[in-house]
């Protein structure tokens, strides 16, 4: 008999500890989702890109699709002070894979509603950056891997955070006739002497 | 047993809602811009915490050298388009209510060369002091995470407020009445 009502003692605390932890749950979540709360952080985010398959000494276009998080907005790549950072793709430099050129689209003006007169161009939402990768004529047929980061310093309409850096990557498959296993290669690696 | 299962979710539901309003509660949700929020510094009716930065002009400058008047910290960087918005009303609110004991410092949270701050501020018409400022300090006033950050101190050295984001100049300019009016009696 006393082991049966200690048994369900343990059985009630058991859902006592349950239902509290299930409160402490529910709280937390419903605090998480709760939008502008002042720990919302801007983000900025890449999308898997798709492979940039190319001809050794041939011209090959990479798009690197860039989402910006609701709310939030970037510079772009010209802002219109001096003093406001711009949106930069900085690629590593590399060896046999040559960077020719890195295209940034055109931000839209904007104005924060107390000062409609000051002018800002920045990249809000989904905004694209093309970079054209020539590999060498003497590169071997493979994949190579393109490492960078992209600078970019985010604001909402009332506050500005800090510059960050977005590690950036793609992929660059280097076609050749003879080439049907293809080795990957990673140009940061190839770069580097010591890994040679 | 299925109806004491049934209560046992209930009050879970319960504490949960009572939970999130009461943390809902303790941060203040006035927003800025719809973006941000202004919350009171835990600080807040404490002694601002003293500091030691250089000034632009290359200057030793101690917040303890303003005892007794009421300052305006902002916290603020050259690549912050907000910032820039606050700065001529500072310069309008420095020349109206100085003489009555209000002290702007602004502190620049900028990677930039003091040189390109001082250009900035002489482009804006700064006329109070510009300080280089330290993460250390930043972190001594509740953190600096975004900018601009703006803290109020009385004529007695306490911190009244602390606002995250802009804030219009209305705002602002009753902020400053209550700074120049909390601890007067001892500031004069």
């Amino acid at each position: 008999m006393r082991d049966n009502i200690g048994d369900r003692n343990g059985l009630a605390s058991g859902k006592l500890r349950l239902a509290i932890a299930l409160a402490l749950v529910l709280a937390t979540s419903a605090l998480w989702a709760q939008e502008g709360f002042g720990t919302k952080a801007p983000s900025v985010t890449m999308a898997p890109p798709a492979a940039v398959v190319v001809h050794a000494g041939r011209l090959g276009k990479a798009t690197l699709q860039f989402r910006v998080a609701d709310g939030f907005h970037i510079n772009s790549h010209q802002p219109k002070s001096e003093f406001l950072i711009p949106t930069n793709l900085k690629l590593d430099a590399v060896t046999n894979i040559a960077v020719e050129k890195t295209t940034y689209p055109t931000g839209q003006d904007m104005s924060l509603a107390f000062d409609p007169g000051e002018k800002l161009n920045v990249y809000a939402g989904d905004f694209a950056v093309e970079v054209m990768v020539k590999p060498l004529a003497s590169v071997t047929p493979g994949k190579y891997t393109v490492h960078g980061t992209l600078r970019y310093q985010a604001c909402d309409n009332a506050a500005c955070y800090p510059p960050k850096n977005l590690p950036v990557s793609f992929e660059v498959e280097v076609a050749g006739g003879a080439a049907k296993q293809s080795p990957r290669h990673s140009i940061r690696n190839l770069a580097d002497p010591k890994l040679k | 047993m299925q109806r004491n299962n049934l209560i046992l979710v209930g009050m879970a539901v319960l504490v949960a809602v009572m939970l999130f309003f009461a943390a809902r509660q303790s941060r203040s949700g006035q927003t800025a811009g719809g973006a941000t929020v202004s919350a009171p510094l835990g600080l807040a009716g404490q002694t601002a915490p003293e500091f030691t930065l250089q000034s632009l002009d290359d200057k030793t400058v101690h917040l303890s050298d303003y005892k007794g008047k009421a300052v305006l910290v902002n916290f603020w960087a050259t690549w912050c388009a907000p910032c820039k918005i606050e700065i001529p009303w500072f310069v309008d609110l420095q020349k109206q209510y100085g003489p009555q004991g209000l002290q702007i410092i602004g502190i620049a949270m900028d990677d930039a060369s003091p040189k390109d701050i001082a250009k900035f501020a002489q482009d804006m018409g700064v006329n109070y002091p510009v300080l280089l400022g330290k993460e250390a300090v930043g972190d001594a006033y509740g953190g600096v995470q975004f900018l601009p950050v703006t803290v109020y101190v009385g004529r007695d050295g306490k911190v009244i407020n602390k606002f995250f984001g802009l804030k219009g100049r209305a705002e602002i300019e009753d902020s400053i009445k209550k700074a120049l009016s909390q601890g007067a009696a001892a500031g004069q």
